[in-house]
């Protein structure tokens, strides 16, 4: 079963995705910052992360851009989704070498079919 | 003569004590109050926080709701209802905001926050009103026409405005906002930017987009509306993407040639439109604030004006020709803006590059490297010496920015 790290500092988007993804039967784990996420990173091994910007302690940005300079972690695809929606911001984040770069506010349905459709791609690969 | 007659006194040590006692018992008291008062704090956050993540579970769950939830009754109820269903309108879209909306509807979370709004105190007010535009309820809109007509407070005015630019339904509104706005005190360009920004994706939406263009024509001319302002409509044009304003754009840099931050507004606006015609006259503007701007830009267009750069690098007052002396600079931050453009100098530059590699600040280090790289030839060959050299942060600078050139090619 795959496993999805869902990053961010809003209780209500890691409720809601918690939630959608678990009953779409993906194993969750939650992170409520970017420090959070590094540490518990070795250990759930996540097939994919989905990544606020705006956090404390460390930003989804400086999260993406450690992962990405690691050997042992710069594979793991990452799903930014954020309300900041500035052409600069949404450059970084490929130039960080992410997958998706999604704004909020998101309609879970559609966020579901892109994550299915991620992992069915990566299968067939 | 009354302290000597009071130390002198046969009573004094028991008066002293006893001052002694009511103060210490004052004092504990008033532990024992902040205590329990922290206490009741926490237990009342408890709750807010264990309703609200109930909300939250059923609003996920179920289809209604409002059927399987207790209907609120104090005020830290609808705090959590407030804070909870905003939450889940301002991060989603879909099925699950419908849930929300009928809670809201339901159990009159929104006539809570209208009647808060009425509060003596000013933050109660600007509370509610940060509420009720995070919900954005169409059925609000009249409310804070009318609460912008009633509010005696700035800081609550702005936030009304703010959410009315969510609510917006045609160029009425859009009229009546910039109204509104034009009897306050400029704020900030975020701010009037971001309230532009709403009201062009609210309109863009509803499939109106034209009507924003039209509403730029019309402040065009009009004096009574700031020039920051019209640039900061401009800029929330390039923001929100409003691209049928884009002849309107052209016409603001027609009109505007005396204005520099217009004009730079318009050249970021009709860049990010994909055009780039205005580009080889912006480069020559009299400006140099605004010929950098262009310049940041002139490798995006068409190779007729690939001359405008280099003729620059000659113009003696456009600041590249002061460039190595800046590089130069006791302040850190002045050697790192110029480093940012010292790629597009001539190679004479290099000498000036060559010992910012050693730099003690980190950000002059990496920056001097990128520029390196980016000028090819000697400058690559001047980063593969600096590569093996004994100073470990320069060589590292080095690595990197020849890793990224690498990368890049």
């Amino acid at each position: 079963m795959a496993k999805i790290l869902v990053v961010d500092d809003d209780d209500t988007i890691i409720l809601v995705f918690r939630t959608h993804l678990t009953k779409a039967g993906y194993t969750v784990e939650t992170a409520v910052d970017g420090v959070d996420a590094f540490a518990k990173i070795p250990a759930f091994k996540p097939d994919l992360i989905l990544l606020d910007i705006n956090m404390p302690k460390m930003s989804g940005f400086e999260l993406a851009k450690r992962l990405k300079e690691s050997p042992e972690t710069k594979n793991i695809p990452i799903f930014i989704m954020t309300s900041l929606k500035q052409e600069a911001n949404i450059k970084k984040g490929y130039d960080l070498g992410i997958e998706e770069y999604l704004t909020k506010p998101t309609n879970v349905a559609h966020l579901l079919l892109r994550v299915n459709k991620f992992f069915e791609k990566s299968r067939s690969c | 003569m009354f302290l000597t007659r009071l130390t002198s006194s046969p009573d004094f040590y028991t008066l002293l004590y006893l001052a002694v006692g009511l103060l210490l018992a004052f004092n504990l008291l008033e532990i024992v109050f902040l205590l329990v008062h922290k206490r009741r704090i926490e237990r009342t956050e408890e709750r807010k926080e264990t309703l609200k993540r109930r909300i939250l579970t059923a609003a996920v769950t179920v289809t209604a709701p409002s059927e399987v939830l207790p209907k609120p009754l104090t005020d830290d109820d609808y705090e959590a209802y407030g804070e909870a269903t905003s939450s889940i309108i301002e991060s989603f879209e879909g099925e699950i905001t419908e849930r929300a909306a009928g809670l809201i509807h339901d159990f009159g979370i929104d006539l809570y926050y209208k009647r808060l709004s009425g509060h003596r105190v000013w933050y109660k007010r600007a509370h509610a009103i940060d509420i009720l535009s995070s919900l954005k309820l169409e059925r609000s809109r009249e409310f804070f026409f009318a609460a912008f007509e009633k509010e005696t407070s700035n800081t609550v005015k702005y936030r009304i405005l703010y959410g009315l630019s969510l609510l917006v339904q045609g160029s009425e509104d859009i009229r009546a906002i910039s109204r509104m706005l034009s009897t306050l005190p400029y704020l900030t360009a975020k701010y009037t930017e971001d309230v532009f920004i709403n009201i062009v994706t609210v309109i863009k939406n509803s499939g109106r987009e034209d009507e924003f263009g039209a509403f730029l024509k019309e402040i065009m001319t009009d004096a009574g509306v700031h020039t920051k302002v019209k640039r900061d409509c401009l800029s929330a044009c390039r923001a929100a993407a409003c691209e049928r304003a884009g002849p309107i754009v052209r016409e603001y840099y027609k009109t505007f040639q005396a204005e520099p931050e217009i004009i730079i507004a318009c050249i970021k606006t009709l860049v990010a439109m994909g055009d780039f015609s205005i580009l080889p006259d912006v480069l020559r503007h009299k400006d140099w604030r605004v010929r950098l701007t262009a310049l940041k830009y002139a490798h995006l267009s068409n190779s007729d004006i690939k001359h405008d750069p280099k003729t620059l690098l000659h113009d003696p007052k456009f600041h590249f020709a002061v460039l190595p002396g800046i590089l130069r600079h006791k302040d850190w931050r002045m050697r790192l803006t110029d480093l940012k453009h010292a790629h597009l100098h001539s190679t004479g530059i290099l000498r000036a590059l060559q010992p910012l590699l050693h730099d003690p600040n980190y950000h002059i280090r990496l920056n001097a490297a990128l520029a390196l790289s980016k000028m090819g030839g000697r400058g690559l060959e001047m980063l593969w010496a600096e590569a093996d050299s004994p100073d470990k942060f320069a060589a590292d600078a080095a690595k990197y920015a020849l890793d990224s050139a690498g990368d890049a090619a």
